[in-house]
């Protein structure tokens, strides 16, 4: 339905998209991933039609976007990153707003706010003012404004940034239901691997402008299907137990966390007691560890060395 | 271009407190200022040596018959004791046959009462000569009072149109400059607006959708208009009916001033906008260089105060002067559209090239 090919962008020079090749189809809700600055958000740009490409072409059912923009903007809503509504202006002001620019009749136009508001669950707070919600439920009403005209396709910038974990089961709740009941091709992109997980079939990981990994969660998975993941839970350690770790044979990438230290290590070596002692030669107290198979997330640190938040 | 408008007017119904605001201190500064052009200068006399208390207060009437400055008899020790210490500009010592004035620094004032003084003696002094070649001084000086009161000649002035010449309104100018001047800060926000919808990313849906981006603007730049315009009128309108201000007979001509300079200032702002990269940075500039306008295009002096080649030079480049010009020679001079068309049309041009230069600037920028 919708198809990147070889999609790159520049600025001043600096490429910000390199290549980028990809495509949904029909009724297919898929992830795009990547941590800050990887170039979702400009790729999703372009694929709307906000941004030109320095070079490639974006295909909609095999027609160029980039030479006829208004088929696109037909049957695409797009859910930025920022919260893109008047503040001044209640819900159903807003709501009424965006209907009115897709030249909703009044009449569709109401039922069509009615619509969305029970979609994001905010039917009852529909007349109060954008600026006395709270961050989660500003997020809810930018997705509503996005569905009045039924988007045949949904773009979905990091659309649970920094919200309240009830607003954030809402809004996975709305992707699933505009996926799964409404039929609607999703491309959600975002830096929570869990939720891409959750309600994406297929996904596509992004790093430094380019698409570095694709595939279903079980194909990527595969990526480290020779290697375990051990999360240690340390009380404190030093630059020197880190690298006594890094320099055990089975041992093929150390990175730390919040409790202690994270290792991709290969699949069923005998390592476990090499770390003990490693921990007792630098006094490190080892509270807890934990044998795994590899996550997403895990995936994401083997190809790229770096965490998605990072 | 319809639901843009509307989505401003809505937030304008939200918050109507700037336009509101704006209204009433237009009307209360030309009120308030106004009313201070009529009030006139106090000068201090004392009596200098051998001049007797008749002879000051003879003189104090004579100076009092015109100008606009009231003079009075006061102790020496107060009138030099208020001079030093800053309460007033000057004191009038009266001399027999001169009198000398005492301030610390020269100002205009000084200067309008020493023109006032020497053209009030030099008079009295010509009467006196010839009063002391008559036999009865006093009935020479009765006679003289009535032959000046019914003149051989006298001068007749009149507009060009042929009505009669109204002296010059200040107060009608203040309204003029205060009102132009704050509906400049009005639509200037609600231009403005167009960038901050541009950060928020409510532009970028807005292309997104059906709706043109030459709707865009026309919805945001006719809201401006229109808001400049209405708030232009009601100030004007409540003056009129509420506060007796006489703005002359051509309504039409006023309306059609104040249409093509909202227009003006509407392009001036898109100029601004488009030079500004955020709404933060417009708040800041905008508003620090609207003030300076009016005072560069003399809106609160009397006409002709400002002679500075420069400053008149910059003038010429200020919608502000030109709609003043304009609005003055139609209310107060009753001028008609022959004699307002130069600064019509320079405002016209200066829409014309704002809006051009400022849609460029703020198409080629990318946030």
């Amino acid at each position: 339905m919708l198809e990147t090919v070889e999609l790159s962008k520049s600025f001043k020079g600096k490429t910000v998209v390199d290549g980028v090749s990809l495509y949904l189809d029909q009724g297919e809700s898929v992830g795009l991933l990547g941590p800050n600055g990887a170039g979702k958000s400009t790729t999703i740009s372009m694929i709307s039609s906000l941004l030109a490409p320095t070079h490639g072409d974006v295909l909609l059912r095999g027609k160029s976007v980039i030479k006829h923009p208004q088929d696109i903007r037909r049957v695409l809503g797009v859910v930025p990153q920022e919260i893109a509504l008047y503040e001044e202006l209640s819900a159903y002001e807003n709501l009424q707003f965006f209907g009115r620019i897709y030249k909703l009749k009044k009449t569709a136009l109401e039922s069509k706010i009615q619509e969305v508001l029970e979609i994001v669950g905010l039917r009852e707070r529909q007349k109060e003012l954008i600026k006395t919600f709270s961050g989660g439920m500003k997020r809810r009403i930018n997705i509503a404004a996005a569905l009045l005209h039924n988007p045949q396709i949904v773009i979905m910038d990091e659309p649970t940034v920094g919200i309240d974990p009830q607003s954030r089961n809402h809004i996975l709740d709305t992707v699933r239901y505009l996926n799964l009941e409404k039929g609607t091709t999703v491309l959600y992109t975002s830096h929570y691997m869990e939720e891409v997980e959750q309600l994406c079939k297929r996904m596509y990981i992004m790093d430094h402008g380019k698409v570095i990994a694709s595939g279903t969660k079980e194909e990527l998975g595969r990526i480290l299907s020779s290697e375990d993941t051990i999360l240690l839970q340390l009380d404190a350690y030093d630059d020197a137990f880190i690298e006594e770790i890094r320099s055990l044979d089975p041992v093929r990438q150390v990175e730390r966390t919040d409790q202690g230290l994270k290792l991709i290590i290969a699949k069923q070596s005998r390592v476990l007691s090499s770390i003990v002692q490693s921990a007792e030669r630098h006094s490190v107290q080892l509270i807890n560890m934990h044998v795994h198979t590899p996550s997403l997330e895990d995936v994401f640190l083997h190809l790229t060395g770096r965490t998605l938040r990072d | 271009m319809v639901p843009v408008f509307l989505a401003q007017w809505m937030k304008e119904k939200r918050s109507p407190y700037m336009v509101l605001i704006f209204i009433s201190i237009s009307i209360a500064a030309a009120l308030l200022f106004g009313s201070n052009m009529d009030i006139k200068l106090k000068i201090d006399t004392f009596r200098g040596e051998g001049v007797t208390v008749e002879e000051a207060e003879r003189w104090i009437d004579r100076l009092n018959e015109s100008g606009a400055f009231i003079f009075s008899l006061r102790a020496e020790e107060e009138s030099l004791a208020d001079v030093r210490q800053g309460r007033s500009d000057m004191a009038v010592r009266l001399l027999k046959d001169d009198y000398r004035i005492i301030a610390v620094m020269e100002s205009t004032n000084v200067e309008l009462v020493q023109q006032h003084m020497q053209a009030v003696y030099h008079e009295e002094f010509r009467i006196m000569a010839a009063a002391s070649h008559a036999e009865d001084e006093l009935e020479f000086r009765e006679a003289m009072k009535t032959y000046m009161e019914q003149p051989p000649l006298k001068l007749q002035s009149s507009t060009s149109s042929g009505s009669e010449l109204r002296s010059y309104d200040m107060r009608l100018q203040l309204l003029f400059g205060f009102s132009l001047f704050l509906a400049m800060l009005t639509v200037g926000f609600r231009v403005n607006a167009m960038t901050a919808e541009k950060i928020s990313g409510i532009w970028n849906r807005v292309i997104l959708s059906p709706l043109t981006k030459t709707e865009m603007y026309l919805g945001h730049l006719t809201y401006s208009t229109l808001i400049g315009i209405v708030q232009i009128t009601m100030v004007f309108l409540l003056a009129k009916y509420l506060f007796g201000f006489s703005l002359g007979h051509s309504f039409g001509m006023l309306a059609m001033i104040v249409v093509l300079y909202t227009m003006t200032i509407v392009a001036m702002s898109m100029l601004f906008t488009g030079i500004l990269r955020t709404p933060e940075q417009f708040g800041a500039i905008f508003t620090s260089i609207v003030p300076i306008m009016p005072l560069i295009s003399g809106a609160y002096m009397p006409p002709g105060t400002i002679t500075n080649d420069v400053l008149l030079f910059i003038g010429q480049f200020l919608p502000l002067q030109h709609a003043l010009d304009a609005l003055i020679g139609v209310s107060i001079y009753e001028q008609g559209w022959t004699d307002i068309y130069l600064p019509l049309a320079k405002l016209l041009l200066m829409a014309v090239i704002f809006f051009g230069v400022g849609i460029n600037l703020v198409e080629r920028r990318r946030l």
